[in-house]
């Protein structure tokens, strides 16, 4: 194999994706050619700076529309605030209802403006995430280290005050043979249990559960692995925990 | 300052359009231009930062309201417009880390059990030289022209070989070879052409 057959290859090669014939003939090449050898050195640096890259994914498509519209908002709310106080005195009635005038009617406009706006973004708030003012999002994140598995809790208030649990998890094992997984409200030594569940082996799991009303003044959410059914508080296998905002 | 049509955004550079944010001058086009070059590797970065995807999206937002914001603040003397937006992500992605900390560490001495976990996640400076180098990373990955970043993505993250790669997309053995060659000389000029970690902690 000639360097030029070399070169062209060595992208491949470093990155592990030559057949395996010439992948032999590549490494004999190196074997007896020092500026192949830097090449490859070069590019073995590349392959390594490559690990700390982030995931090649794209943001939902919806951010950016939500980022200019924000964006927008702000601008005329802003440019309302500024209209609405102009500086300098005033000589006559006359000149200040046409002064209000002057700077009232577009502020009223502006007012209309922003106030449409922000009811176009806080609607796609309430149908992109399926959420409202009142709704609680948790966060949960692994107790042990080097553990992946995370989770969203959302607590939606009912009419009759109880609190129903919306509760997404990903990367979770299932539970031990004779165990299950529940979720608890915690405050100093009390303890609620919203209930217990298990998880698919597919990697996502969402399950709905139910807390009473007194469960929204509980701030740290645990979600435990438990062998017994008539538990009144956590056990110790604690695998995510998170704090009601 | 000149209007920015349509089919001129794409030639104007960073700090031009940053020009236009700051002379508030036809700032949804200069802030779309912005977003659409750096969004991906502003999400990337935040999802690797914050380990949530989620997260990582209140950040892009967070982010890009404030290079509007704060355009007046850019100064295209002290650095590039992507170290400065490195910056900005930085500093966005720490304060969420440590909002997230707070939730997570609040424990009374009744909580006993609950006292022997911890957040085990690597604290916000050890996250920053690492996070640097991911930008840079992501910065020349998306600098490549696209048939060259299409070939790295196959053959780094989906482990397709090059003959896999050249059934998957009906380019010649060959080309990939050359291709797969190509991007990886261009991702180490882009890397070697990159500013210096001074500049960032700047």
């Amino acid at each position: 194999m000639k360097c030029e057959e070399v070169r062209l290859s060595l992208g491949g090669f470093v990155l592990g994706g030559l057949e395996s014939a010439e992948a032999a003939e590549v490494r004999h090449h190196l074997t007896l050619c020092p500026g192949c050898q830097n090449e490859l050195k070069a590019f073995e640096r590349i392959n390594q700076a490559l690990e700390a890259a982030p995931p090649p994914i794209d943001p939902p498509s919806h951010l950016k529309d939500e980022i200019l519209s924000r964006m927008r908002a702000e601008k005329l709310s802003s440019s309302d605030q500024e209209m609405s106080s102009p500086s300098g005195e005033l000589s006559s009635r006359a000149e200040l209802r046409f002064r209000n005038l002057r700077f009232i009617l577009p502020s009223v406009a502006a007012v209309g403006l922003v106030a449409a706006l922000v009811a176009i973004v806080a609607l796609g708030v309430f149908f992109g995430l399926q959420t409202s003012p009142s709704v609680a999002n948790i966060q949960l994140i692994p107790t042990e280290e080097e553990e992946n598995y995370w989770g969203v809790a959302e607590l939606h208030p009912q009419p009759s005050g109880n609190q129903q649990v919306k509760l997404e998890l990903n990367n979770l094992d299932e539970p031990r043979p004779d165990s299950f997984y529940e979720m608890w409200f915690v405050s100093g030594e009390k303890y609620i249990s919203a209930g217990t569940f298990t998880v698919t082996p597919e990697g996502r799991t969402e399950v709905r559960l139910s807390a009473p009303p007194q469960a929204r003044d509980y701030h740290t959410v645990l979600i435990t692995e438990e062998f017994a059914l008539d538990a009144t508080d956590p056990g110790k296998e604690v695998k995510l925990r998170g704090e009601v905002p | 300052m000149h209007s920015i049509m349509p089919h001129r955004v794409d030639e104007l550079s960073d700090e031009q359009l940053m020009d236009h944010l700051a002379g508030k001058e036809e700032v949804g086009a200069a802030l779309s231009a912005l977003y659409d070059r750096y969004s991906r590797t502003v999400f990337g970065v935040g999802v690797k930062l914050l380990g949530d995807r989620s997260l990582a999206e209140e950040l892009v937002q967070e982010v890009f309201l404030k290079v509007w914001r704060s355009s007046h603040t850019f100064d295209s003397s002290r650095g590039s417009f992507s170290t400065w937006l490195y910056r900005v992500t930085r500093n966005l992605a720490s304060d969420s880390y440590r909002k997230r900390t707070r939730r997570v560490n609040p424990v009374s001495d009744k909580d006993s059990y609950i006292s022997a976990t911890r957040d085990s996640s690597p604290g916000p400076q050890e996250i920053v030289d690492d996070s640097w180098l991911s930008w840079r990373i992501s910065r020349a990955l998306e600098e490549l022209d696209p048939s060259h970043r299409e070939v790295i993505e196959l053959a780094y993250y989906q482990g397709l070989s090059q003959r896999e790669i050249s059934r998957r997309t009906g380019v010649a053995l060959g080309t990939v070879k050359t291709r797969t060659s190509r991007a990886l000389k261009r991702l180490r000029e882009g890397l070697a052409g990159r500013d210096n970690l001074q500049e960032v902690r700047r």
